[in-house]
């Protein structure tokens, strides 16, 4: 199955290449490696049949801690999801090389096509958790790349964007949710995971990973309230809308939950989660579809309605809802996929797919009205075609729920009467009734593009009237694979008088009924409303949601990092006081160790008198000299105190640091521009709150460390060694010139070198003032 | 004399010290800016095909206990070198477009590289400190380097200031712990028992100092200012040379000098992660600038790497050294790619707009860059998928969750501007009065080698990984 990726990447790669030598043939061919890759699923066929399951593992990273294997899992769920991949692909391909005819980038149609169909066969196909969710998020990419095709336009590139953000994030999500499931179990597969369904639902994460799988699942099949993207997505050329948002990538979430369904399934918040949610979005959309004209639009929120379907069924859990679910998909895929190309059919050769713009085309595009007649007659849910059969199973699995089965089927019941008017309008309304003049002139589509639409609605009628050809082979190891567990039933069409044949051809009137008065409901007050609450609302929720983030991203801009060094010192400091103020003060009580009997009066007098007018000076100073001079003064006081104190070359040494320290920041202060701006007080006094605060925290982690024992050691060490061992009697003298000569040496060297970059200074500012200064006016 | 034989253990510092010394020379009596490049590079490979054998020699103490080698520590040196030796090239071209390629450039960046290869090395607060400082000030001088440019002067000045005063940091809380232990070795400061006030108030200090030097939120506000004023080349060494030294630093202190408060610094960490992955992200989506955009980015990537170092396990230090290493791959890559773009003296390629169509004009260089920038979004199969996979798994671990919930969901929103850039390169048209100028030979070798390096280690992580996984012992 590694290969078969493998070769599907690698085709994708040298599509241009392949364009460029076969020009319109490339679609034939290249339909090719689709058309193979059922083929190789198909071989596959008989062994899933007999309930078998196939894993295959390459090890890709292996690394101490753990390793990734690209494992492959094939059981009916699989395969039933590959078939669709591979087979819809394959029309896909050739419609797309009609319906791009001549654009000039239908080579990156190729390679960004054949790249999604890949990841999404990877993401149906792979066993290992990582790999599944590396492809989840290569298909969300490919996705992008093909919704913002045409991406001259805006609307594309926002759609594409949207899409990207919605289901990327929900990815990410996933993402989470997986790596939790992973170190809850120890198994990174999903074939072993499927055996440890007890231990994840016990598990004292349960809650966060479901919520977690559910984010990426419900964003990526478009549930409500993330099913905005979806319709918007639509922007995409129609072969994309066909394949991409209709059969295969929205799907995936349906995919996973049905996989994961023996893991995660069957509690009561999976019940009320996924089928609650299911059925919301259900009802919600199919209601919305009757509010647009636009016939890709309507199809959008069809299947919307269709995926809200599918998670309803996941939800429900019983062994009859999953029957009905891999029913559901398999006629789904067909009907929904036929209706779509001939959608784009109409629109590439009428030039509008506005229905209301539309009538008549049955004359001039026969095939294409046959195909989609068939297949609306199938979404509709019309016996004898497959449509009916999954229909009926839908209801019967809604009415067997395990709690409210009567909600469910209400909404199941209401939703599809939607949906019956639904079918009807794309089907009818284009072909039907009078021919009206359209934008371009209509004729019927080429080859291409009407084989797909033709053979998916064909196999919806052998379907249906032969049900039993794809019951035992497929259809129940898919059902199986969702359950868990083995499954055993068989399809037919007639089940004989009961409820749900009842409920289904009330369903048929009433969507008769809807469509007969469509013109009139679809432009009624509460239609209008409906389509504003539940279609516009949710998208500009989300567009407010990154203005507002970027909104945010900006005002941060303004206030935090605007640039004056003067705030992000504030900044720095407030926030190293904080921590570091709470660590000191947390992790210790404070020993106060103060013996102020020894300080004399004049002791204190000088350093009042130099904190005092020095608060003075840098309070109301407004030039920077005077600020400079002011910390000066600090240097100098403490030089004094160490005079006080007798250590007469300590305080030499503080003065000569001191004025180097000074004249320094004064030549280089010249260099910078004017205090202009003279500040307000309020800004003033937060800026000494935060100083005094400073100064405090300082004080204090002095007198913490003057309270730590005093270890006279080097003391002693000095005063006993110099004489013997420097024949000096002067310490001091003999610590500087002998025994640290060669830190003194290096002070020294120090010194000079600022004194030198003194000199330089000078110099400068006096060659250099006009040209400098000039630059900072 | 037992010194002289340990001075093999720190080679790759003394070629490249030697080297500094040499260029300063070379500069001032031959004055041949090519010679002073030949003579660098040549010296860079040398030391970092030194310290590549040195990752798979046996590691241990040198000089009294002073500094490391082997292990950690030679890997540190491969990623400060591969950092030096990229830059090197890259300024070559870079500064000659832009008109200010002068040979201080290349002693600079060789001092300074000297001054990140004893960071990486250092058992010692003293050694520590000498490393940190004699970096940073290299870097003070190179951030102001191209003088006319008003910004790169302001950036410098700025960037002075605040290294200095967090420099007062570091050294206070070096000098508290010192007081509290009576040692500076960083193995003694473990063993202490007694850990009063002065400790704690010393561990804090230390740790501002370190999230200044790692631009951590909310010591952050010179990255951005000092990324965009500075030669993009030399904001690339910042970004990945002196970040991945300072980290390594960091990784040694936690590990060796503070395993047993790793509880109180674990949610410390914890908290700066957080601050730093959300703000430097949501920044990031607002800046049109592109450098600025990389300087957030990779303030948002701190953010990433500070989760490892939360976690603080042995797993997942070597995850963060993993982290380090593509995070240096693909910056390197970035912003070579934005020098390339500003090579053009007479338009402005500084705005995300004007990047409009660019990628078709230049191939290779619009290719490499979305490389470079699908790797930083984390996406497979690129290196920096793997890395943040390892951090964000060894942090799951270790029970991080929420860490690791933010940081996912920061990823999510990096998507964002990573893909602005991308979308302004390809999917919007180009004037078509514009053309760009070939890159060079060597130019776009280089770059192609760190894209084939991003890709390699992404689909192929396991014998680094595997390496990085036995530094044990001494080297943690």
């Amino acid at each position: 199955m590694l290969t078969v990726l493998l070769i599907i990447f690698g085709v994708a790669f040298i599509a241009p290449w392949l364009h460029s030598i076969l020009k319109e043939k490339t679609g034939w061919v290249l339909a090719l490696l689709p058309l193979g890759s059922f083929v190789y699923l198909l071989s596959h066929l008989p062994q899933i049949a007999a309930g078998e399951t196939i894993t295959q593992s390459t090890t890709w990273v292996s690394m101490e801690f753990f390793e990734i294997n690209l494992a492959f899992y094939l059981d009916g769920l699989s395969l039933m999801f590959g078939f669709i991949i591979t087979g819809i692909g394959t029309f896909i391909v050739l419609y797309g090389s009609g319906y791009l005819s001549g654009h000039t980038d239908l080579p990156r149609f190729y390679i960004a096509v054949l790249m999604f169909m890949g990841s999404m066969l990877g993401v149906v196909l792979a066993d290992n958790l990582i790999s599944i969710f590396v492809f989840w998020e290569l298909t969300s990419f490919t996705s992008y790349l093909l919704i913002g095709f045409n991406h001259e336009q805006e609307a594309s590139r926002k759609a594409a964007l949207q899409a990207l953000l919605v289901t990327g994030i929900g990815g990410l999500s996933l993402l989470a949710g997986l790596v939790m499931m992973g170190f809850a179990t120890g198994h990174w597969e999903v074939s072993a995971l499927l055996n440890e369904g007890e231990v994840v639902r016990e598990h004292a994460h349960y809650l966060p990973i479901l919520i977690l799988v559910l984010g990426g699942a419900f964003t990526k099949s478009a549930q409500f309230p993330f099913h905005f993207w979806l319709p918007s997505a639509m922007a995409a050329p129609t072969p994309v809308s066909a394949y991409l948002h209709s059969a295969t990538m929205v799907k995936a979430g349906v995919y996973l939950l049905a996989r994961m369904h023996p893991v995660l399934g069957a509690t009561e918040t999976w019940m009320i989660l996924v089928g609650g949610f299911g059925a919301l979005t259900l009802l919600i959309s199919a209601w919305l579809s009757l509010s647009f004209t636009d016939m890709k639009q309507i199809l959008a929120y069809s299947t919307v309605m269709a995926l809200g379907t599918m998670m309803m069924l996941i939800g429900l859990g019983t062994e009859l809802s999953m029957q009905a679910l891999v029913v559901f998909i398999l006629t789904h895929a067909m009907y929904k996929g036929a209706l779509f190309m001939v959608a784009g059919a109409v629109d590439h050769e009428a030039g509008t797919r506005d229905v209301l713009k539309l009538g008549g085309l049955r004359s001039l595009m026969p095939i294409s009205a046959a195909a989609a007649a068939v297949a609306a007659l199938s979404m509709g849910g019309i016996p004898p075609l497959f449509g009916f059969v999954a229909k009926e199973l839908v209801y019967e699995a809604a009415l067997g729920a395990v709690s409210w089965p009567v909600l469910f089927i209400s909404f199941a019941v209401v939703a599809n009467m939607a949906i019956v008017a639904a079918s009807a309008i794309v089907a009818i309304r284009p072909f039907y009734g009078k021919l009206v003049e359209t934008p371009k002139k209509a004729h019927e589509a080429p080859l291409s593009m009407w084989i797909g639409p033709s053979i998916l609605a064909a196999l919806s009628v052998v379907f249906g009237v032969l049900p039993f050809l794809a019951d035992k082979s497929l259809l129940i190891p898919a059902a199986a694979g969702v359950w868990g567990a083995p499954i055993d039933f068989y399809l037919s069409l007639w089940h004989g008088i009961n409820l749900p044949l009842i409920l289904s051809v009330l369903t048929l009137a009433g969507g008769l009924l809807i469509f007969w008065i469509w013109d009139g409901l679809r432009e009624s007050a509460p239609m209008r409303v409906y389509q504003s609450a539940f279609a516009t609302l949710p998208a500009t929720v989300y567009d407010k949601l990154v203005d507002g983030m970027l909104g945010l991203a900006e005002w941060q801009t303004r206030v935090l990092q605007n640039g004056f060094i003067h705030n992000y010192l504030l900044t720095i400091i407030t926030v190293a006081l904080i921590g570091i103020g709470y660590t000191f003060l947390s992790k210790a009580g404070i020993h106060w160790n103060l013996q102020f009997a020894d300080v004399h009066f004049y002791e204190w007098a000088l350093t009042i008198a130099i904190l005092v007018s020095l608060g003075i000076m840098m309070a109301f100073g407004h030039s920077r000299l005077t600020m400079i001079v002011g910390t000066g003064i600090i240097g100098f006081g403490l030089a004094l105190i160490y005079l006080i104190h007798g250590a007469a070359d300590l305080a030499m040494t503080q003065v000569l640091v001191e004025t180097l320290t000074v004249i320094l920041v004064v030549l280089v202060l010249t260099h910078v521009p004017k205090l202009k701006e003279v500040r307000s007080v309020a800004s003033r006094s937060r800026d000494g709150v935060v100083a005094l605060a400073a100064g405090l925290l300082m004080m204090m982690l002095i007198f913490a460390a003057t309270a730590a024992p005093f270890d006279a050691f080097i003391s002693e060490f000095y005063a006993e060694a110099s004489y013997p061992l420097a024949h000096g009697r002067n310490i001091v003298n003999v610590i500087l010139v002998d025994f640290r000569a060669l830190d003194t040496m290096g002070e020294v060297v120090v010194v000079a070198i600022a004194g030198l970059a003194v000199f330089a200074l000078i110099k400068m500012t006096r060659s250099g003032s006009s040209k400098e200064g000039k630059r900072y006016e | 004399m037992e010194s002289v034989n340990e001075l093999v253990t720190i080679l790759p510092a003394i070629i490249i010290g030697f080297a500094g010394l040499l260029v300063m020379m070379l500069d001032a009596y031959i004055e041949n800016v090519r010679l002073v490049f030949r003579t660098t590079t040549l010296f860079t490979l040398g030391a970092l095909g030194i310290a590549i054998n040195d990752m798979f020699g046996h590691s241990g103490e040198a000089f009294y206990g002073l500094i490391t080698y082997g292990g950690t520590a030679a890997f540190g040196a491969v990623l400060v070198l591969i950092g030096t030796l990229v830059t090197v090239i890259l300024s070559r071209d870079y500064l000659e477009k832009t008109g200010s390629h002068i040979a201080e450039v290349y002693s600079m960046i060789l001092f300074g590289t000297f001054g990140m290869l004893i960071l990486v090395s250092a058992n010692n607060l003293v050694t520590l400190f000498l490393g940190i400082e004699t970096m940073s000030i290299c870097l003070y001088v190179l951030a102001g380097l191209v003088k006319n440019e008003k910004k790169g002067v302001e950036a410098a000045l700025k960037y002075f200031l605040l290294g200095a005063f967090s420099t007062g940091f570091l050294l206070y809380g070096m000098a508290l712990l010192y007081g509290a232990s009576g040692s500076t070795f960083l193995t003694d400061i473990a063993t202490l028992d007694d850990k009063g006030m002065i400790y704690w108030a010393g561990v804090a200090l230390l740790l501002v100092g370190f999230f200044f030097k790692i631009s951590a939120v909310p010591f952050h506000m010179w990255t951005p200012d000092v990324y965009q004023g500075a030669p993009t080349t030399i904001t690339a060494y910042m970004a990945t040379a002196s970040k991945s030294a300072a980290f390594v630093a960091f990784i040694f202190v936690l590990s060796r000098a503070l395993p047993e408060a790793r509880a109180e610094w674990g949610d410390v960490i914890w908290l700066f992660s957080i601050l730093t992955m959300v703000i430097g992200n949501v920044l990031a989506l607002v800046q049109d600038n592109v450098k600025r955009m990389l300087a957030y980015s990779s303030i948002a990537h701190a953010g990433y790497i500070l989760i490892g170092l939360a976690a603080g396990t042995d797993a997942a230090y070597s995850a963060v050294l993993f982290y380090l290493f593509a995070y240096t791959l693909m910056n390197l890559g970035a912003f070579g790619i934005v020098a390339y773009y500003e090579w053009h003296k007479g338009l402005d390629f500084t705005e995300v707009k004007n990047y409009a169509g660019l990628g078709f004009k230049q191939p290779v260089m619009g290719v490499l860059m979305s490389i470079f920038l699908f790797s930083m979004v984390g996406i497979p199969p690129f290196a920096g998928f793997i890395g943040k996979y390892r951090v964000f798994a060894a942090a799951v671990d270790e029970g991080l969750i929420s860490l690791v919930v933010v940081g996912v969901l920061a990823s999510a929103a990096s998507v964002y501007y990573y893909l602005r850039v991308l979308i302004n390169l390809y999917m919007h048209e180009s004037d078509p009065g514009i053309t760009l100028i070939r890159p060079g030979v060597l130019y776009s070798a280089t770059l192609i080698i760190l894209a084939a390096l991003t890709i390699y280690f992404g689909v192929k992580p396991g014998d680094l990984t595997n390496l990085l996984g036995s530094f044990k012992g001494i080297s943690y």
